[in-house]
């Protein structure tokens, strides 16, 4: 009986806002041999008893063989666990620095959680500076807490950065795409010039490149590929890479 | 104004609606790139422009924020061209901290504060052109820039005007209909459980009649409800299909 997944497909690729219910009906056990499927639901979908509700708005996409999920476009980021985000200092107060992260609290990362530190031995922290941690607590009711180190206490690439360069906020679909592991943009990217990219959950990027003219053409570009089809993002990437010296 | 009536014989109106008619309703979502949430609606004549930011860290004294859930922060202000004379309007004065109240009331029934915990939600609502129904602009164009921002709602929340005249209940007032001096009614409404966010009245209105009056601002504001979502489908319809890999 393929109930769930009828209901499912007849709403692929439509708009669909939080509080839309897929409800399903399951038929009386009179034969006895009910075959159970099973179906993926990713972010944006919650399964409630025996309903699946839409917790996000955006498009329902399909991915076979069972995967179902919503893709949505969002530009505020809500801190989660396990996350690496960019985020700013902005004061200093007795252990902890405060970090602007773009939710809707500062987080707090203690001056121990970087690798090498100690009490006698303070990182070189000042307020401005740009740090790449993750979060280990992240949740409404408490303050979010980040570090900069690994559980082996290794940094793996966390800590403070960004002497020169420049931070720019996209949307956190963009985001993700940038750091899925076969990145079409990046690679794109890559052909034109080289440069150092630094990629936060939060939305926010960082570019560096060797003249100030290729950072701020290499911020246009991701900042445009938000609005963009793959089509169009390979033709501009052409026009700019032929442009170019 | 002797001889101006607001309802003739054959039951039209001032501008040629039905007693029951609403005035229409052209919206759009996203107009500043900037904010986190913003919109821009008019109804009829009356155009009301909505920015939301936040949530975000308490900005000013630490003291106002709550323990358990996010302040919202409501402004109202007319812009000094919006009215039939140029009237410059000092910040702060009576009548737009009594609609900002008004405003901040309505919206905390609606959004879902407790996700936020001490932190703040700012509206910012100003209106361009006011020709009646400017607290119904508002909440209108606040809603969809909330809806704009994420910001986790229990519903939409719509707001319409109604008055009466005779015996028969008038549906969303335009300015002449307003200051003629009959009753006023401003209805805010959760549409999908029926529940009053806010309800405003103003000269006298004998007992039997605000019933019906009441009735009349309810279907007008469910009316609305399907203009609003209509705009949000339509917003994200096209904003998706552009970011289809």
């Amino acid at each position: 009986m393929d109930t769930i997944h009828a209901c499912f497909k007849e709403k692929i690729g439509e708009v669909l806002l939080p509080g839309d219910v897929f409800s399903f009906s399951f038929p009386e056990s009179g034969d006895g041999s009910i075959k159970t499927e099973k179906v993926i639901c990713g972010p944006g979908l919650r399964r409630n008893g025996e309903e699946v509700q839409v917790c996000k708005s955006g498009i329902l996409r399909h991915k076979q063989p069972n995967m179902y999920w919503i893709d949505s476009q969002q530009r505020r980021y809500v801190p989660a666990k396990g996350e690496s985000v960019i985020g700013i200092v902005t004061a200093k107060s007795g252990d902890i620095f405060k970090v602007d992260v773009g939710g809707s609290e500062q987080a707090s990362l203690s001056y121990l959680a970087f690798e090498g530190a100690t009490k006698r031995n303070r990182p070189n922290v000042q307020v401005g500076d740009l740090v790449y941690g993750q979060f280990t607590i992240a949740n409404k009711d408490m303050e979010p807490e980040l570090v900069c180190i690994d559980s082996c206490g290794r940094a793996n690439g966390m800590g403070v950065f960004g002497a020169d360069g420049l931070l720019f906020k996209v949307s956190l679909g963009l985001v993700r795409r940038l750091l899925a592991p076969q990145s079409e943009i990046v690679k794109d990217l890559e052909k034109i010039f080289p440069f150092e990219l630094v990629v936060g959950m939060n939305g926010r990027v960082w570019v560096k490149a060797k003249t100030v003219q290729q950072t701020l053409i290499v911020t246009n570009l991701l900042e445009t590929c938000e609005n963009m089809t793959s089509q169009q993002r390979q033709t501009l990437f052409k026009k700019v890479a032929e442009g170019s010296l | 104004m002797a001889g101006l009536e607001l309802l003739s014989d054959q039951g039209y109106r001032l501008d040629g609606r039905k007693a029951s008619e609403l005035r229409k309703v052209q919206a759009r979502m996203s107009v500043f790139a900037q904010a986190d949430g913003s919109a821009y609606l008019e109804q009829g004549n009356t155009k009301a422009l909505a920015v939301v930011y936040g949530p975000h860290e308490t900005r000013g004294s630490r003291s106002k924020s709550l323990h358990d859930r996010a302040v919202i922060n409501c402004q109202y202000s007319m812009a000094t061209f919006s009215t039939a004379e140029r009237k410059r309007r000092p910040h702060g004065d009576r009548k737009s901290s009594e609609m900002s109240l008004h405003l901040k009331q309505t919206f905390e029934a609606a959004v879902l504060t407790e996700l936020y915990p001490r932190s703040q939600i700012d509206i910012y609502v100003k209106i361009l052109q006011a020709d009646g129904g400017n607290y119904s602009a508002c909440v209108n164009a606040a809603t969809l820039a909330l809806v704009d921002a994420g910001i986790p709602m229990r519903d939409y929340v719509c707001a319409c005007t109604a008055g009466f005249v005779e015996d028969t209940p008038l549906a969303d007032l335009c300015h002449a209909e307003e200051s003629g001096g009959g009753t006023s009614l401003a209805l805010a409404l959760l549409p999908r459980s029926g529940n009053i966010a806010l309800l405003q009245m103003d000269a006298r209105l004998h007992q039997d009649h605000l019933d019906p009056l009441i009735e009349a601002a309810m279907t007008a504001c469910k009316g609305l409800s399907k203009v609003l979502d209509g705009v949000v489908r339509q917003h994200l319809e096209e904003v998706s299909v552009l970011t289809r890999d």
